[in-house]
Protein backbone atom coordinates (compact mmCIF):
# COMPACT_ATOMS: atom_id res chain seq x y z
CA UNK A 1 0.00 0.00 0.00
CA UNK A 2 2.93 2.76 1.13
CA UNK A 3 5.02 1.40 -1.88
CA UNK A 4 1.95 2.57 -4.06
CA UNK A 5 1.39 5.62 -2.48
CA UNK A 6 5.39 6.24 -3.14
CA UNK A 7 4.66 5.31 -6.97
CA UNK A 8 1.29 7.48 -7.21
CA UNK A 9 2.92 10.58 -5.75
CA UNK A 10 5.96 10.31 -7.60
CA UNK A 11 3.44 9.85 -10.76
CA UNK A 12 2.07 13.35 -9.66
CA UNK A 13 5.43 14.84 -9.07
CA UNK A 14 6.15 14.37 -12.80
CA UNK A 15 2.50 15.85 -13.49
CA UNK A 16 3.33 19.17 -12.99
CA UNK A 17 6.33 19.17 -14.50
CA UNK A 18 5.18 18.58 -18.17
CA UNK A 19 3.35 21.63 -19.71
CA UNK A 20 5.37 23.12 -22.58
CA UNK A 21 3.64 25.61 -24.64
CA UNK A 22 4.05 26.59 -28.36
CA UNK A 23 5.24 30.42 -28.73
CA UNK A 24 3.62 32.57 -31.66
CA UNK A 25 5.79 31.41 -34.89
CA UNK A 26 8.29 34.71 -34.87
CA UNK A 27 9.62 33.73 -31.35
CA UNK A 28 11.51 30.91 -32.48
CA UNK A 29 12.69 29.93 -29.05
CA UNK A 30 10.52 27.06 -27.17
CA UNK A 31 10.08 27.84 -23.45
CA UNK A 32 8.97 24.81 -20.95
CA UNK A 33 6.92 25.94 -18.15
CA UNK A 34 6.54 24.00 -14.59
CA UNK A 35 3.07 23.77 -14.35
CA UNK A 36 -0.59 21.74 -14.64
CA UNK A 37 -3.22 22.06 -16.58
CA UNK A 38 -6.32 23.54 -15.62
CA UNK A 39 -8.66 24.66 -18.37
CA UNK A 40 -12.07 26.29 -16.64
CA UNK A 41 -15.55 26.13 -17.62
CA UNK A 42 -17.89 28.67 -17.64
CA UNK A 43 -20.61 29.75 -15.14
CA UNK A 44 -22.95 32.58 -16.01
CA UNK A 45 -23.82 34.58 -12.62
CA UNK A 46 -27.24 35.73 -12.33
CA UNK A 47 -26.58 39.50 -14.18
CA UNK A 48 -25.50 37.42 -16.48
CA UNK A 49 -21.90 37.95 -16.95
CA UNK A 50 -19.17 34.86 -16.95
CA UNK A 51 -16.96 33.59 -14.16
CA UNK A 52 -14.04 31.38 -14.84
CA UNK A 53 -15.06 27.94 -12.82
CA UNK A 54 -13.04 25.03 -12.39
CA UNK A 55 -13.10 22.10 -10.26
CA UNK A 56 -10.47 20.13 -8.73
CA UNK A 57 -11.83 17.03 -6.94
CA UNK A 58 -11.81 18.55 -3.66
CA UNK A 59 -11.02 22.24 -3.72
CA UNK A 60 -13.21 24.68 -6.19
CA UNK A 61 -11.97 27.70 -7.91
CA UNK A 62 -13.74 30.91 -9.37
CA UNK A 63 -12.40 34.28 -10.88
CA UNK A 64 -14.75 37.06 -12.57
CA UNK A 65 -14.37 36.93 -16.87
CA UNK A 66 -12.91 39.86 -17.49
CA UNK A 67 -11.54 40.87 -20.72
CA UNK A 68 -7.81 42.31 -20.85
CA UNK A 69 -9.13 46.23 -20.28
CA UNK A 70 -11.03 44.53 -17.24
CA UNK A 71 -14.47 44.73 -18.65
CA UNK A 72 -16.57 41.80 -17.87
CA UNK A 73 -17.95 39.46 -20.26
CA UNK A 74 -21.97 39.37 -20.14
CA UNK A 75 -24.15 37.23 -22.23
CA UNK A 76 -26.84 39.76 -21.43
CA UNK A 77 -26.50 43.36 -19.52
CA UNK A 78 -28.89 44.16 -16.87
CA UNK A 79 -28.98 46.90 -18.07
CA UNK A 80 -33.01 47.47 -17.28
CA UNK A 81 -33.35 51.30 -18.97
CA UNK A 82 -31.33 53.48 -21.58
CA UNK A 83 -32.48 56.60 -21.67
CA UNK A 84 -32.28 59.06 -24.95
CA UNK A 85 -31.21 62.20 -23.88
CA UNK A 86 -32.10 64.10 -26.65
CA UNK A 87 -35.43 63.31 -25.60
CA UNK A 88 -34.93 63.85 -21.95
CA UNK A 89 -32.51 67.01 -22.17
CA UNK A 90 -32.07 70.11 -24.09
CA UNK A 91 -28.80 70.33 -25.98
CA UNK A 92 -26.06 71.27 -23.06
CA UNK A 93 -28.52 70.86 -20.61
CA UNK A 94 -29.58 68.73 -17.62
CA UNK A 95 -32.67 69.86 -16.62
CA UNK A 96 -35.73 67.21 -16.86
CA UNK A 97 -39.13 68.62 -17.92
CA UNK A 98 -42.07 68.01 -15.84
CA UNK A 99 -43.88 65.24 -18.42
CA UNK A 100 -40.51 63.61 -18.65
CA UNK A 101 -40.28 63.47 -14.52
CA UNK A 102 -43.32 62.03 -14.57
CA UNK A 103 -42.33 59.24 -17.25
CA UNK A 104 -38.84 58.65 -15.16
CA UNK A 105 -41.26 58.50 -11.76
CA UNK A 106 -43.79 55.65 -12.85
CA UNK A 107 -40.50 53.69 -14.63
CA UNK A 108 -39.23 53.42 -11.01
CA UNK A 109 -42.35 53.03 -9.04
CA UNK A 110 -43.19 50.03 -11.37
CA UNK A 111 -39.76 48.70 -11.69
CA UNK A 112 -38.91 45.64 -8.89
CA UNK A 113 -35.59 46.03 -9.08
CA UNK A 114 -33.94 46.66 -5.34
CA UNK A 115 -31.22 49.35 -6.51
CA UNK A 116 -30.41 51.30 -9.32
CA UNK A 117 -26.80 52.68 -10.73
CA UNK A 118 -27.18 55.23 -12.70
CA UNK A 119 -24.39 56.14 -15.68
CA UNK A 120 -24.35 59.22 -17.86
CA UNK A 121 -22.97 59.17 -21.73
CA UNK A 122 -22.14 61.59 -24.11
CA UNK A 123 -21.09 61.71 -28.04
CA UNK A 124 -17.87 62.81 -28.61
CA UNK A 125 -18.47 66.41 -29.75
CA UNK A 126 -16.69 69.09 -26.99
CA UNK A 127 -13.73 68.10 -24.69
CA UNK A 128 -13.60 65.41 -22.54
CA UNK A 129 -13.60 67.42 -19.67
CA UNK A 130 -16.99 69.16 -20.36
CA UNK A 131 -18.53 65.61 -21.70
CA UNK A 132 -17.48 64.44 -18.36
CA UNK A 133 -19.30 66.95 -16.36
CA UNK A 134 -22.09 66.98 -18.63
CA UNK A 135 -22.73 63.19 -18.20
CA UNK A 136 -22.51 63.11 -14.69
CA UNK A 137 -24.94 65.83 -13.99
CA UNK A 138 -26.90 64.16 -16.33
CA UNK A 139 -26.99 61.33 -14.32
CA UNK A 140 -27.45 63.04 -11.27
CA UNK A 141 -30.74 64.35 -12.61
CA UNK A 142 -32.08 60.92 -13.37
CA UNK A 143 -30.71 59.77 -9.97
CA UNK A 144 -32.84 62.59 -7.87
CA UNK A 145 -35.97 61.79 -9.44
CA UNK A 146 -35.39 57.90 -8.99
CA UNK A 147 -34.63 59.04 -5.02
CA UNK A 148 -37.70 61.17 -5.02
CA UNK A 149 -39.90 57.90 -5.65
CA UNK A 150 -38.68 55.97 -3.70
CA UNK A 151 -35.98 54.18 -5.20
CA UNK A 152 -32.84 53.05 -3.94
CA UNK A 153 -29.84 54.43 -5.85
CA UNK A 154 -26.24 52.63 -5.28
CA UNK A 155 -24.04 54.52 -7.75
CA UNK A 156 -24.16 57.51 -9.95
CA UNK A 157 -21.45 58.09 -12.42
CA UNK A 158 -20.61 59.99 -15.68
CA UNK A 159 -18.36 58.55 -18.36
CA UNK A 160 -18.65 61.25 -20.25
CA UNK A 161 -17.25 60.13 -24.01
CA UNK A 162 -15.45 57.30 -22.80
CA UNK A 163 -17.83 54.38 -23.50
CA UNK A 164 -19.19 54.70 -26.68
CA UNK A 165 -21.64 52.49 -27.87
CA UNK A 166 -21.81 53.25 -31.25
CA UNK A 167 -19.72 55.02 -34.01
CA UNK A 168 -19.09 58.87 -33.33
CA UNK A 169 -18.95 59.28 -36.93
CA UNK A 170 -22.26 59.01 -37.92
CA UNK A 171 -24.88 61.24 -36.63
CA UNK A 172 -27.01 58.30 -36.20
CA UNK A 173 -23.77 56.66 -33.68
CA UNK A 174 -23.88 59.91 -31.88
CA UNK A 175 -26.95 59.72 -31.08
CA UNK A 176 -27.27 56.19 -29.57
CA UNK A 177 -23.98 57.85 -27.63
CA UNK A 178 -25.95 60.63 -25.68
CA UNK A 179 -27.76 58.57 -22.99
CA UNK A 180 -28.44 57.89 -19.62
CA UNK A 181 -28.23 54.17 -18.62
CA UNK A 182 -30.10 52.84 -15.80
CA UNK A 183 -29.20 49.66 -14.16
CA UNK A 184 -31.21 47.22 -12.44
CA UNK A 185 -29.72 44.94 -9.19
CA UNK A 186 -32.17 42.39 -8.11
CA UNK B 1 20.00 19.29 -30.74
CA UNK B 2 16.55 19.26 -32.45
CA UNK B 3 15.71 15.77 -32.36
CA UNK B 4 16.89 16.32 -28.34
CA UNK B 5 14.18 19.09 -27.93
CA UNK B 6 11.67 16.75 -29.99
CA UNK B 7 12.04 13.79 -27.82
CA UNK B 8 11.69 16.26 -24.80
CA UNK B 9 8.19 17.15 -25.80
CA UNK B 10 6.90 13.71 -26.83
CA UNK B 11 8.19 12.77 -23.22
CA UNK B 12 5.96 15.96 -21.84
CA UNK B 13 3.17 14.90 -23.51
CA UNK B 14 3.30 11.64 -22.40
CA UNK B 15 3.56 12.42 -18.83
CA UNK B 16 0.65 14.79 -19.23
CA UNK B 17 -1.61 11.72 -20.80
CA UNK B 18 -0.39 9.86 -17.57
CA UNK B 19 -1.76 12.13 -14.73
CA UNK B 20 -4.36 10.36 -13.65
CA UNK B 21 -5.61 13.13 -11.09
CA UNK B 22 -8.35 14.99 -12.20
CA UNK B 23 -8.07 15.70 -15.68
CA UNK B 24 -11.54 17.19 -16.02
CA UNK B 25 -11.80 20.53 -14.06
CA UNK B 26 -15.29 21.42 -15.52
CA UNK B 27 -17.51 19.25 -14.05
CA UNK B 28 -18.24 17.83 -10.32
CA UNK B 29 -18.07 14.56 -9.73
CA UNK B 30 -19.71 12.21 -7.04
CA UNK B 31 -22.83 12.19 -5.47
CA UNK B 32 -23.45 15.78 -6.16
CA UNK B 33 -22.52 15.89 -10.00
CA UNK B 34 -23.39 18.09 -12.26
CA UNK B 35 -21.76 20.50 -15.34
CA UNK B 36 -20.21 23.94 -13.31
CA UNK B 37 -22.46 25.84 -15.14
CA UNK B 38 -24.99 24.25 -12.70
CA UNK B 39 -23.94 26.16 -9.59
CA UNK B 40 -26.56 28.30 -7.65
CA UNK B 41 -25.19 31.51 -5.91
CA UNK B 42 -25.76 33.88 -3.31
CA UNK B 43 -24.62 37.07 -2.35
CA UNK B 44 -21.68 37.79 0.45
CA UNK B 45 -21.46 41.36 1.06
CA UNK B 46 -17.63 41.92 2.43
CA UNK B 47 -16.03 44.17 5.08
CA UNK B 48 -16.20 47.46 2.15
CA UNK B 49 -20.13 46.26 1.91
CA UNK B 50 -19.82 45.26 -1.79
CA UNK B 51 -21.14 41.97 -3.65
CA UNK B 52 -19.65 38.61 -4.36
CA UNK B 53 -21.03 35.60 -5.85
CA UNK B 54 -20.98 32.99 -2.86
CA UNK B 55 -21.75 28.99 -3.96
CA UNK B 56 -21.60 26.56 -1.39
CA UNK B 57 -21.86 23.18 -3.21
CA UNK B 58 -21.44 20.83 -1.05
CA UNK B 59 -17.91 20.16 -1.07
CA UNK B 60 -16.64 22.50 -2.90
CA UNK B 61 -17.06 26.25 -2.33
CA UNK B 62 -17.02 29.13 -4.89
CA UNK B 63 -16.75 32.87 -4.31
CA UNK B 64 -16.39 35.20 -7.05
CA UNK B 65 -16.82 39.32 -6.77
CA UNK B 66 -19.98 40.77 -8.20
CA UNK B 67 -18.90 43.31 -11.04
CA UNK B 68 -21.48 45.09 -13.26
CA UNK B 69 -20.82 45.39 -16.92
CA UNK B 70 -18.34 48.60 -16.62
CA UNK B 71 -15.40 46.08 -14.48
CA UNK B 72 -16.52 48.52 -10.88
CA UNK B 73 -17.58 46.53 -7.75
CA UNK B 74 -21.27 46.33 -7.41
CA UNK B 75 -22.05 47.57 -3.47
CA UNK B 76 -25.81 46.94 -3.68
CA UNK B 77 -26.60 46.89 0.04
CA UNK B 78 -28.53 43.90 0.05
CA UNK B 79 -27.06 43.10 3.19
CA UNK B 80 -24.37 43.95 5.94
CA UNK B 81 -20.96 44.05 5.33
CA UNK B 82 -20.07 40.44 6.99
CA UNK B 83 -23.25 38.25 6.16
CA UNK B 84 -23.99 35.97 2.81
CA UNK B 85 -27.58 35.92 1.73
CA UNK B 86 -29.16 34.31 -0.89
CA UNK B 87 -29.79 30.20 -2.05
CA UNK B 88 -26.04 29.78 -2.23
CA UNK B 89 -26.26 26.48 -0.12
CA UNK B 90 -29.47 25.28 -2.61
CA UNK B 91 -26.92 23.94 -5.65
CA UNK B 92 -26.07 20.53 -3.96
CA UNK B 93 -28.06 17.27 -1.94
CA UNK B 94 -24.60 16.62 -0.16
CA UNK B 95 -25.15 18.71 3.50
CA UNK B 96 -22.48 21.04 5.10
CA UNK B 97 -21.71 20.30 8.81
CA UNK B 98 -21.16 23.99 9.03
Amino acid sequence: MNKRRTALGGIAALCVAAVSFAQPAAAQTQRTVLGQEYVPTIWVDPDGCEHWVMDDGAEGYMSPHVNRQGIPVCRRGNVCGVMNSDQFFATDRYYINAANSQRLKEFFQTSTASAFIIAGHTDSRASDEYNMRLSYNRANAVAKIAKSSGARVIDVRGYGERMPRATNSTAAGMAENRRVEIICLR
Amino acid sequence: MKLMRGLLLIGAVAVVAACDNKVDKTVDRGWDSKHLSQLQAGIWVDPNGCDHWIIDDGFEGYLSQRLDKYGKPVCSGVAPPGVATGPFKKGSPVKDQI
